[in-house]
């Protein structure tokens, strides 16, 4: 029987070894998941509910602020809807940024006893995400009925969108573990940035309001892009937001960028954790 | 045909250590700029927790990883399972490999025992459909049948022991390492674990095994690795290497360390069993009053007993007795440990400050000698009641 053989040095893995050994280590991948979703609606009473509550608050004080005081423009689609579709795409990579940038740090017992491909972490929340991301959506449907509003084809869309959410998501999620194995201090930029990342994102409002001058900083938030093509998939508001399309390059670089960071950092995970 | 299963080769490894170690955005920064304004490179306290070590393990060889503490043993073991990389040097390793340094790493109190077995046996590199094979008996070797689909949390520190060491204990990698854990759990359970590792052991697998329980090494193993701070000191049969490892120890009826000495009043390290033990121990120098640890350790390191005494000015020096017919035949040690009273930092700590032997004459000992039947000789009296 054919027996494998690896090599243990200084230098780790070749990249091409560490992207076969995530694929084989995909059992424990779907078992982190697994096991994530039972801790998190374990022995809650209201279990699934709490996926709705904070974005329903949310989804509250966004629409008061930006709807009843600041009365944005919104294209005439009453400022509820548009705030939630806004708020599907944005509280979904909210969570997974969270959850996937906290996920190294942990799992600090199991680094220091067990070996897997420490990528596994961050990209195991993706599901737990997925999943309070359709809870959201029931809630889009249920506010959509009373509303009596309906979705147009834009809706084929949608996959796209959540997937460069995903996208988004797992570069944050691979940029702050990986730092701050290193630095504590990104423990707490983190919550701070989603906090801050959130007003700066067109969530309640179009990214037309933003005035001329600061539209160039402003599209350099790859959300922008998401939020607007989650909320145009879903109830059809302005245009398809094209700039899209910048935004998946920044982020493909910024994948490729902290792959390497983080494998760097894989490197002395165990010893500085 | 035996082949070479797992190659190690010239492997160190380095450890920073030290104030320089920065966790965070402000030291870091305060170190660099520590470093431009005195313009000189600080050196960074590292340490070599592992030089050099060299050695190769055959397929279906049981090899024990022996030393002091501190003597690289862990670290070793992690290289080997890839939890850390070395600094210098290379390991080849050929087949599935499962390493058990923890007993019950990743159970999540908040899942069942049935979910946490699927859960560390997935962790541990079993496939699902191991895990379903083998669940049955996992369950009942763990003897916590009725309790499988009970959160964790609910269990006692005991049966979440069982629970975990039985899902290791029943991985069938090609090669299996282990890192004293089978020092978990009650007298019973303790033995159980110990015929499986040796099922595991004579079954053909390769298994790398770190301890410091001297008598379970002898038994499994068929070679014997001795690391003495973070290098190679011998590799040779359990007999051999142990006695190389002890002898370092020293053989001596004196000790001295800076403020002590430590000696033997009747100058002998031999003793009988009925014989009581008395040693002496004088103050070198004038120091503050301190808290003065004595403690009594036996072959397998394991501390027998503590004693504690706060050493005064006034006191020049103390005789201490070990009282006869308590202890069995053996090797022992004595340690001493110095504690400032009110912060109890250490001030001086030695292992094996003074060693010596027990021999017996009795019957009854020579007659079980080859099982060691409890750390003390039997202290009881027995009354007849009419």
């Amino acid at each position: 029987m054919e027996q494998k053989k690896y090599v243990i040095s200084p230098s780790g893995l070749s990249y091409l070894s560490k992207i076969k050994e995530i694929f084989e280590y995909r059992e424990l991948l779907w078992m982190l998941a697994w096991r994530d979703f039972k801790v998190k609606y374990a022995q809650s009473l209201l279990g699934f509910a709490w996926a709705i509550i904070d974005p329903v608050f949310t989804l509250i004080i966004l629409t008061f602020i930006f709807g009843t005081v600041a009365k944005v423009d919104t294209s005439g689609i009453p400022h509820p809807i548009y705030t939630l579709a806004g708020l599907c795409g944005w509280v979904f990579f909210s969570s997974l940024a969270n959850d996937a940038g906290r996920s190294i740090l942990g799992a600090q017992n199991m680094i220091k006893k067990i070996y897997f491909p420490r990528l596994i972490l961050p990209l195991s929340k993706i599901f737990t995400s997925l999943i309070d991301l359709s809870i959201v959506l029931i809630c889009m449907i249920i506010l959509m009925i009373f509303y009596q509003y309906a979705p147009g084809s834009n809706i084929l869309w949608l996959p796209f969108f959540i997937m460069i959410a995903i996208l988004a998501g797992i570069v944050v999620g691979i940029w702050i573990s990986a730092l701050t194995i290193r630095y504590r201090d990104f423990k707490h930029i983190l919550p701070l940035g989603l906090r801050l990342g959130m007003y700066a994102t067109p969530i309640a409002y179009p990214a037309s309001a933003v005035p001329d001058k600061y539209q160039f900083f402003f599209f350099l938030n790859p959300m922008a892009g998401v939020v607007e093509g989650v909320r145009w998939s879903l109830v059809g508001t302005g245009d398809f937001p094209i700039y899209i399309f910048g935004s998946l390059t920044l982020l493909l670089i910024l994948l490729i960028w902290g792959l390497i960071y983080f494998n760097q950092m894989e490197k002395v995970m165990a010893d500085i954790i | 045909m035996k082949s070479t299963i797992i190659k190690v080769q010239n492997i160190s490894k380095e450890f920073q250590i030290g104030r320089n170690r920065s966790n965070d955005l402000r030291s870091t920064l305060m170190n660099k700029i520590g470093k431009l304004l005195t313009f000189s490179n600080r050196k960074e306290e590292k340490f070599w927790a592992i030089k050099d070590v060299s050695f190769n393990i055959e397929q279906g060889e049981v090899v024990g990883i022996i030393g002091s503490n501190g003597a690289g043993k862990s670290t070793l073991l992690k290289i080997l399972s890839r939890i850390t990389l070395p600094t210098l040097g290379r390991v080849e390793i050929t087949g599935k490999v499962s390493s058990l340094l923890e007993v019950g790493t990743g159970f999540h109190p908040e899942l069942t025992g049935r979910e946490n077995v699927f859960l560390n046996g997935a962790l541990l590199g079993m496939r699902k459909e191991e895990i379903k094979n083998r669940f049955d008996e996992i369950v009942a070797f763990s003897g916590i049948k009725k309790f499988i689909d009970t959160p964790v949390k609910h269990y006692s520190s005991g049966m979440y022991v069982r629970l975990a060491f039985a899902v290791a204990a029943h991985l069938e990698p090609d090669i299996l390492l282990v890192d004293e854990v089978l020092s978990v759990g009650d007298a019973e359970f303790r033995r159980k674990s110990l015929r499986k590792m040796n099922g595991i052991a004579q079954g053909g697998k390769t298994v790398v095994f770190v301890s410091h329980n001297l008598s379970a090494i002898s038994s499994m193993c068929s070679r014997v690795i001795v690391l003495d701070n973070g290098q190679i000191s011998i590799i040779a049969d359990p007999k051999t290497a142990i006695s190389t490892y002890l002898s370092k120890f020293k053989d001596s009826l004196y000790f001295s360390s800076n403020d002590f000495k430590l000696s033997f009043v009747r100058n002998t390290q031999s003793y009988r069993h009925d014989e009581q033990i008395e040693v002496k121990i004088e103050r070198k120098r004038i120091f503050e009053p301190i808290l003065f640890f004595l403690a009594l350790r036996n072959y397998e390191q394991n501390r027998i007993f503590v004693s504690e005494k706060m050493w005064k000015l006034s006191i020049v020096s103390w005789k201490i007795v070990i009282p006869a017919n308590l202890l069995m035949e053996g090797k022992y040690f004595l340690e001493i440990t110095t504690k400032e009273p009110v912060s109890h930092k250490i001030i001086e700590s030695s292992e094996t400050a003074l060693s010596f032997n027990i021999i017996s004459r009795d019957i009854l000992m020579e007659k079980y000698k080859i099982n060691r039947l409890g750390f003390i000789a039997d202290p009881l009296k027995w009354i007849i009641c009419d």
